[in-house]
């Protein structure tokens, strides 16, 4: 039987996404990649799922219920996670809330509908930015 | 052909100017009165013979009334022929003398042109400020992205849990009728914006958003009445709407007394609650409509005008504005009193159970008739038994927002794409 404190431990990404069918998807395309996947649908609670979670990488969804995205990057990054690498996703693709994410300290931005490889690919990019 | 839309402001104006009631007119052309109305307000196109069947009745030549014989054809053209840079002089006057049907066309389409110029910049204004139109786009572009993403992921994954695979179907099968539904949602949105223009929202349609937000259900009347009311609509910036969504709950509330929520909820059907509401049809309807949220519900007045509209999965309402012709509603009208239930069929192909009726909302007096207000509830007929084949009637949305090319009942064409 394998020892697991002699096993890599595998990168842990926390979705805060509330559209539980985009969830089912994203769930399933980065636990493919092998990495451990953590999902929460609330704005409010969000930053208490990041803290309980410790997350290597957020993946962000701006429109939840009770508190927006941008409400919750903006709280992360005046925290103790301050430099933890987040992705947001947005069906709004407005410069305007791509320059407000940007202002925020967002790490990338994509809209919706995005193409499978490209959400891979940003996770892995932000996975590989992460502070060890 | 139907009439321009102004003609039944012209037999109105025809019908004032002789000094006649809608009543006698209305039999004279052998129409109902409330018929006659939604045609005055040009809420109903009207036909060839029914046009001259009116103008008989008020002593005028139908192109009188339809307005082809108008005189201003040769500004019309001038006009547009001015907005294109010829000279508005420029034989204007002899092109719609000798040439009226080209020349009506000129008018027409320059009419068309200025009315999509308007609407393009009302829709561009629109999409960059519009909250509505931000949530709707908002709401297609995510069903889009789980449709791309799980469509992407069952095509390029060779192997797939069967778990997951089951989750997959379901989840597109889901969001492929969400998509569906959040594009004549957006269609319907485009709709109204181009007919509204750059005015403001009506209070009755901000009503009917905050209405709808909430499934038109408030635990709170239900449970503690009226006294509620200023804490439900509390949120509501809108002073108008406001008002107009306090008035709306005080009659919720008031029905809810009348017919308590537990009654109709034990009940499988209107029958069930006759005896409950006292033989108040038009109460059941409304409580049936407003609790199970799988129901829907329209009232309308006497003019066809949707004074409420609860919409339900499958079976879109217009926000504001008339329905479908067809639906039952309008057909209670012209038999008050009378309980109907007809099958409608939608144009996806859905089978729906179309309880209506038309009561009185105020006593008839021998000075002034009764005002009546009339009650649909649209339940899917999967949910109401078999019960008989019957007929079914082919209905929509609305005009404006209806599939249905060859319909006999369409009084304007649809901003969906097919030639009309």
């Amino acid at each position: 039987m394998n020892d697991p404190s002699t096993q890599p431990r595998r990168p842990r990404v926390l979705l805060i996404e509330d559209e539980p069918n985009i969830a089912t998807a994203i769930v399933f395309l980065l636990q493919r990649e092998g990495w451990q996947v953590s999902t929460h649908s609330d704005g409010v609670t969000a930053l208490d799922a990041v803290a309980r979670h410790a997350p290597d990488v957020v993946v962000l969804d701006v429109m939840l219920p009770g508190r927006s995205g941008f409400d919750i990057l903006a709280a992360l990054r005046g925290g103790e996670r301050a430099d933890l690498p987040v992705l947001m996703l947005t069906a709004k693709g407005q410069t305007k809330d791509r320059e407000r994410a940007a202002a925020l300290g967002v790490n990338r931005f994509m809209t919706k509908p995005f193409a499978n490889r490209e959400l891979i690919d940003a996770v892995r990019a932000l996975l590989a930015e992460a502070p060890a | 052909m139907p009439r321009p839309a102004n003609t039944g402001s012209r037999i109105r104006e025809r019908r004032i100017a002789l000094g006649r009631k809608q009543v006698a007119v209305a039999e004279a052309a052998g129409i109902s009165p409330s018929y006659l109305n939604l045609i005055e307000h040009d809420r109903r196109a009207i036909g060839g013979r029914l046009l001259l069947r009116l103008a008989a009745a008020l002593d005028a030549e139908p192109a009188a009334l339809s307005g082809e014989g108008d005189s201003t054809l040769a500004q019309a053209v001038a006009a547009a022929g001015a907005a294109q840079g010829l000279d508005p002089q420029a034989d204007a006057d002899a092109f719609a003398r000798t040439n009226p049907e080209w020349a009506r066309m000129v008018a027409a389409q320059a009419e068309t042109i200025a009315a999509q110029a308007r609407t393009i910049d009302a829709l561009s204004d629109r999409l960059t400020h519009d909250p509505s139109l931000a949530e709707a786009m908002h709401e297609l572009l995510s069903t889009v992205s789980v449709v791309r993403s799980t469509a992407a992921i069952l095509a390029q994954t060779p192997e797939i849990d069967a778990n997951w695979l089951r989750r997959f179907h379901a989840n597109l099968d889901q969001d492929s009728r969400r998509l569906a539904q959040g594009a004549e949602a957006v269609v319907a949105l485009f709709d109204r914006q181009a007919a509204r223009g750059d005015r403001p929202l009506l209070a009755v349609e901000g009503a009917a958003r905050f209405l709808d937000a909430t499934g038109h259900r408030f635990e709170a009347l239900e449970r503690d009445g009226a006294a509620t009311i200023p804490m439900l609509t509390a949120e509501i910036a809108d002073p108008s709407v406001q008002t107009l969504v306090a008035a709306t709950l005080r009659a919720d509330a008031a029905d809810a007394e009348r017919l308590p929520r537990h009654l109709v909820e034990a009940a499988n059907g209107p029958d069930d609650l006759l005896g409950a509401a006292r033989g108040d049809m038009a109460l059941v309807l409304r409580r049936l409509g407003l609790v199970d949220p799988g129901r829907g519900l329209v009232i309308c007045d006497a003019a066809g005008a949707v004074l409420r509209r609860k919409p339900v999965a499958g079976f879109p309402l217009p926000l504001v504005g008339a329905g479908c012709p067809l639906w039952t509603i309008y057909t209670a009208l012209a038999q008050p009193g009378r309980p109907l239930s007809e099958r409608l069929e939608t144009p996806d192909g859905a089978i729906w159970r179309a309880h209506s009726v038309a009561l009185p909302e105020t006593p008839a007096t021998f000075d002034a008739p009764p005002v009546l207000r009339a009650t649909m509830l649209l339940t899917r007929a999967d949910r109401t038994g078999t019960g008989p084949a019957g007929n079914r009637v082919a209905v929509g949305p609305g005009c404006r927002t209806c599939p249905r090319a060859e319909c006999p009942a369409r009084r304007e064409p649809s901003i969906l794409s097919f030639d009309t």
